[in-house]
């Protein structure tokens, strides 16, 4: 009776000592770092860096719960497992959103490339318009100066957006835009004033030389 | 009975022990520095979003790794025997990767609103150098390279701004940096170049006081030219009656020196000749005496020194005439007006009325105050 006694009690601890042992949810954490590593390659710190910090912060959090069980003589792997499985599952839609937010800045740049190809075709039609008088002009020569640095900042944004650089070519060609535009306008306002100035002239006589007229020299 | 209560009793008893034992247990056994673990996980979560990562990138490495090393110890000790686990060092680096994360954080915000400040006052000072580039110097004759560099300059200042108004201060400084280099360079190299053909304002403001008293004197008209400013004046008796935007070689800056230098000439001169309808090809002409004795002298000099080709010819043919309001600098040299504002000079003019061009009539700090 005694021997039934003591086997029971026995019994009893052992069944207490293993089901406060439980094991560290090491698939659901891999699981996880491999998400959250997903969404890195997705430029998910270029395109919703506020959302991969938070479930990078998560997953800090986690680690150091497991530890904290782990420091523990019975540990207890089960709010984790479940903390294990949101995590994962925000990771996925942190990709998610990298991804869809890749797209619309890629479409951004797209739209604006065609736009600014179409002020730059503009632009070239205008200036041939322009006031140019005998020589030339120094507001002709900026304006063509300005032309040039835009045709090459929209090359450096293309290469930027064939590299994937959405953010990027997205700054610089918002930057090219701007300074199209305002030549644009430029020379709108030139080619208005001498319009404006300039009364309609007699059609050009056949040219008789002048009586009395030094030699041109300058 | 007897015997029941015995085992009773000493069931009661093992119960009680194991409980004592299992407690103690848990009494001895190390405890890991999970708050101090978890302070300093969000004062560094927090350093992130407030930037530190960028701001006070070194402060921030070092919190992060201070961390990463406390998990890493933590890991160690975690694979020992429970008993003989010691956390000391977790604490501590836990402590430190706290403390840091919170300077990061203290330090990034200054130096962000710093950073902000400052490129905000950059940016218009730049924008203000642009715009006295563009004001001053607009129509000022420029290499090729040096409207490249403004150009460049201007752009890298749009891009600077877009980077600036996105929030990311570093990339805008950068811009920014660059485009001061390049735009208060052209600015000062201008200004200097300015101040160099401003040495002869002692020599046009005599030339200037002299046409309006000698116009005083004779009542009469007087012509004044001021290239700097486009301005072409008609004096009567001393007293300005008329003032007309004029357009000027394409080289106006300095004096004239040989023919086909697109410069307009600079110095005292008298209308010679009048034209119109098919006698010129600009509407109305005044033709100067251009070269005068002074301008004749200077030539020789140069000749002489070799400051000129060989092949140079002191060129003439210099006038006032009508076909202006393009809005640019376009003659070979000549002072171009409006048709209608040519009507008006034509008539009043005569042969022999005095025509005075000069750099300025406004000295350089009068031109750059305004």
């Amino acid at each position: 009776m005694k021997n039934k006694v003591l086997m029971g009690l026995a019994a009893l601890a052992i069944v207490a000592f293993l089901s406060s042992c439980g094991k560290v949810p090491q698939a659901k954490i891999d699981a996880t770092n491999a998400a959250i590593d997903s969404a890195k390659v997705a430029e998910a710190s270029v395109y919703v860096p506020a959302e991969l910090a938070a479930v990078q912060d998560s997953m800090k959090a986690i680690n150091a719960a497991v530890e904290v069980q782990k420091s523990k003589m019975f540990h207890k792997y089960g709010p984790i497992a479940l903390k294990l499985d949101q995590t994962i599952v925000k990771a996925r839609q942190v990709t998610a959103d990298a991804v869809a937010k890749k797209a619309v800045v890629k479409k951004e740049v797209e739209t604006l490339m065609t736009d600014i190809k179409a002020v730059n075709e503009e632009n070239a039609k205008l200036f041939k318009k322009a006031p140019r008088g005998k020589e030339g002009a120094q507001v002709l020569d900026k304006i063509k100066a300005d032309m040039a640095t835009i045709d090459a900042s929209v090359v450096e944004a293309q290469g930027l957006y064939d590299k994937g650089a959405y953010m990027d070519a997205d700054t610089k060609i918002k930057a090219a835009k701007a300074s199209a535009d305002s030549i644009n306008a430029e020379l709108k306002e030139a080619i208005a004033k001498v319009t404006a100035k300039q009364p309609a002239k007699p059609a050009a006589k056949p040219a008789a030389k002048p009586a009395a007229k030094p030699a041109v020299k300058k | 009975m007897r015997k029941i209560l015995r085992w009773l009793i000493f069931i009661l008893s093992t119960a009680a022990l194991i409980w004592l034992v299992i407690l103690l247990l848990i009494h001895i056994t190390p405890l890991p520095p999970e708050d101090e673990m978890t302070y300093a996980r969000q004062t560094l979560s927090e350093a992130g979003r407030g930037k530190a990562d960028t701001y006070s990138k070194k402060l921030y490495s070092e919190a992060k790794a201070d961390y990463d090393s406390a998990m890493a110890i933590w890991r160690r000790e975690n694979k020992r025997f429970l008993f003989f686990r010691h956390y000391e060092k977790v604490e501590t680096y836990a402590k430190l990767s706290a403390k840091t994360a919170n300077q990061a954080n203290e330090s990034s915000e200054t130096n962000s609103s710093t950073l902000k400040i400052r490129l905000k006052d950059k940016i218009d000072s730049i924008t203000k150098t642009a715009y006295n580039i563009n004001k001053f110097f607009g129509r000022y004759p420029m290499p090729t390279e040096i409207r490249n560099r403004i150009s460049k300059g201007n752009f890298l200042l749009q891009e600077g701004e877009v980077a600036y108004n996105k929030g990311q201060y570093l990339p805008a400084n950068t811009k920014i940096t660059e485009s001061e280099y390049l735009l208060t360079g052209v600015y000062d190299n201008a200004i200097a170049e300015l101040k160099d053909y401003f040495k002869s304002f002692s020599t046009w403001k005599q030339w200037t006081q002299s046409a309006i008293d000698e116009s005083k004197k004779s009542r009469s008209y007087s012509i004044i030219v001021d290239k700097f400013s486009r301005k072409c004046y008609v004096y009567l008796r001393g007293e300005k009656k008329y003032e007309f935007e004029a357009e000027l070689g394409r080289n106006w800056v300095g004096d004239k020196r040989r023919m086909g230098d697109l410069a307009t000439p600079e110095g005292n001169y008298k209308i010679v000749n009048k034209f119109h309808g098919k006698e010129t090809e600009y509407y109305k002409s005044l033709s100067l005496d251009y070269p005068n004795a002074r301008d004749k002298e200077r030539f020789q000099d140069e000749m002489s020194k070799g400051t000129l080709p060989a092949w140079a010819k002191i060129g003439g043919g210099i006038e006032i005439h009508g076909g202006g309001g393009k809005g640019v600098d376009w003659t070979e040299g000549c002072i171009a007006l409006t048709d209608s504002e040519i009507d008006l000079v034509y008539n009043i003019a005569k042969v022999g009325t005095p025509v005075t061009i000069v750099g300025s009539i406004k000295n350089i700090s009068q031109i750059l105050d305004n």
